[in-house]
């Protein structure tokens, strides 16, 4: 991919919660409408159609099923769609769609291409959804007989992060404040109303020491969509195109056991190439960017990520987000949608709405959340059990 | 400070409607590949499977070396010791069948062979749980077919 040579230009998004009223069909179909509009093209334009997987198959008009039969492009009227397909790469799916759609559009098949998420888990019994989580991303042979959870998981890397570095449980519960601080300035997040303090989320329920409740995700129903094209299309119908401007990938393991790295404290040191990676293919340094969107996913993960930026010494991330600098109003702005856990845990959509948020950043569009000016940003996503990180650098313009 | 209390399962039973089925452990199904290593579990022997082509341990085994591909292996006597890279305990949000082991704690421990696992460490007060922690292997019967090595503190 060259610099710049594909653009995001609009979004859609619905509100981020418990609906069970509102199916996974009409989120797709409204927030696929709300990003033509934004984007201010036609339906007839879209020449492929792209979702993401639904988690936890319905067995009663499974979403799954029917996007991979073709549903979406029917419902949504796109009479030019030659492509339609669904993907997943659990959390890092945001990264796989975008890949995936910047194929097609490489091909030439078509300029404009549509994703869509949706996730509905209020449809499933509280019973369900606690059999899922409980048991999603471990291994059901080697980890799952243990006992183990991907809040054990993460519990565990927080606490090698914390051996390592030093960084206290204060400073991991500071992540989740400066979180929520951005979510309350986001009208489609699930928890945007009361504030969160370090105090609280040190006293909630402890679930896998040391991670609380507070520390730990909550699934919600939402959905989101983007409408990406190539840059000479963008160009000609959009006044504030985002293009992408750098990316770089690597993947791991399925388990964490094979993960290559001596001890469990350092993982930023594996994810620190592929971040410098995607800031060389863009031209910029991590110094030029206005905003870093990381997804985390749990509160360590994200000072994980910062530290692999390369603009902070590693291990001192946490005493910078107690510092309130990456907060709003601070001098590094992190995470602007409030992250899966303020936002809302949407499975394969945490990252797509972070991308969303992104654009909408960059276009200028994020109300109460804009950071002023903002130009450049690096997005990060990952998916599984830590499995895999994607750093991405977008810009509202071509750096000279 | 946090909130350490464990719900009671009857309490879980009757909020979640938990049938038996429900409670019942989830135990490793052993594939073609990794079957010699739960017979070997079974008679209270960790094992491990080791290429003969490039001396590459893989763990969790696969069909081929993850190496080099070759079908070349031999499973060899691991000693049993390791020590704890990370840990953790979790206290609540565990799958069913685990809610009346709570608290129970899970590591992620090295062999001294360089593989590493996830296992529980047992016998043992969370408290006391340290990184580095010198652990060796314990087999847990849990049923007639299925054995699960897991991880105590080495005593001094």
């Amino acid at each position: 991919m060259e610099r710049g040579e594909f653009a995001i230009i609009g979004t859609g998004e619905v509100p981020c919660g418990n609906y069970p009223e509102r199916s996974e069909f009409e989120i797709a179909y409204t927030v696929a409408r709300e990003a033509i509009r934004d984007a201010g093209i036609d339906v007839k334009e879209i020449g492929a159609v792209l979702c993401a997987q639904h988690i936890m198959s319905n067995p009663v008009n499974d979403y799954n099923t029917e996007m991979v039969f073709g549903r979406l492009p029917e419902a949504i009227g796109a009479r030019g769609c030659k492509i339609t397909c669904m993907t997943s790469s659990g959390g890092a799916s945001s990264f796989s769609l975008r890949k995936t759609a910047e194929g097609i559009l490489c091909s030439g098949e078509t300029d404009t291409v549509l994703v869509v998420h949706a996730q509905r888990f209020s449809v499933f019994s509280p019973n369900e959804q606690a059999k899922y989580f409980a048991v999603a991303g471990s291994d059901v042979e080697w980890e799952v007989p243990y006992g183990m959870t991907y809040n054990a998981l993460a519990a565990m890397i927080t606490q090698a992060y914390m051996a390592h570095t030093g960084t206290t449980i204060e400073q991991i519960a500071s992540v989740c404040v400066a979180n929520r601080r951005w979510a309350m300035l986001q009208p489609n997040a699930m928890f945007n109303k009361k504030e969160l303090t370090v105090e609280k989320v040190l006293n909630a329920r402890m679930v896998s020491y040391p991670l609380t409740s507070l520390m730990c995700n909550v699934l919600a129903d939402g959905g989101s969509a983007f409408i990406m094209t190539t840059a000479e299309k963008a160009r000609k119908i959009c006044d504030k195109p985002v293009y992408i401007l750098g990316e770089a990938s690597s993947y791991s393991h399925r388990t964490i056991t094979r993960a290559k790295i001596k001890d469990f404290g350092s993982l930023s040191e594996n994810l620190a190439p592929t971040a410098r990676l995607a800031f060389e293919r863009s031209g910029l340094g991590p110094e030029d960017m206005d905003i870093y969107q990381i997804y985390g996913s749990y509160p360590c993960i994200q000072l994980i990520v910062m530290d692999a930026l390369g603009l902070w010494e590693p291990g001192t991330t946490g005493a910078l987000v107690e510092s309130g600098e990456t907060s709003p109003g601070g001098k590094y702005p992190v995470t602007t949608n409030g992250e899966a856990l303020s936002f809302g845990h949407t499975g394969t959509g945490v990252g797509i709405a972070l991308l969303v948020e992104s654009v909408r950043q960059l276009q200028g569009k994020a109300g109460k959340a804009q950071v002023e000016g903002a130009r450049f940003l690096i997005e990060n996503t990952g998916g599984g059990a830590f499995m895999d990180c994607h750093f991405t650098v977008l810009g509202n313009e071509i750096p000279g | 400070m946090a909130k350490f209390e464990i719900i009671d399962i009857e309490v879980i039973k009757s909020m979640m409607n938990l049938t038996d089925e429900d409670l019942k452990k989830p135990l490793p199904v052993p594939t073609k590949w990794s079957k010699p290593f739960w017979d070997a579990a079974k008679e209270h022997r960790l094992i491990l499977r080791k290429c003969i082509n490039c001396g590459n341990i893989d763990h969790p085994p696969y069909l081929y070396c993850t190496v080099c591909h070759s079908d070349d292996h031999q499973w060899i006597e691991a000693q049993g010791k390791g020590t704890i890279l990370a840990y953790t305990v979790n206290y609540f949000g565990v799958p069913f069948p685990f809610w009346k082991d709570l608290p129970y704690a899970l590591g992620i421990i090295e062999l001294v062979e360089g593989v590493r696992m996830i296992s529980n460490i047992v016998d043992c007060d969370p408290e006391q749980l340290r990184n580095g922690m010198e652990v060796e292997v314990v087999f847990d019967d849990v049923t007639d077919e299925i054995t699960l090595p897991k991880w105590r503190p080495v005593s001094k």
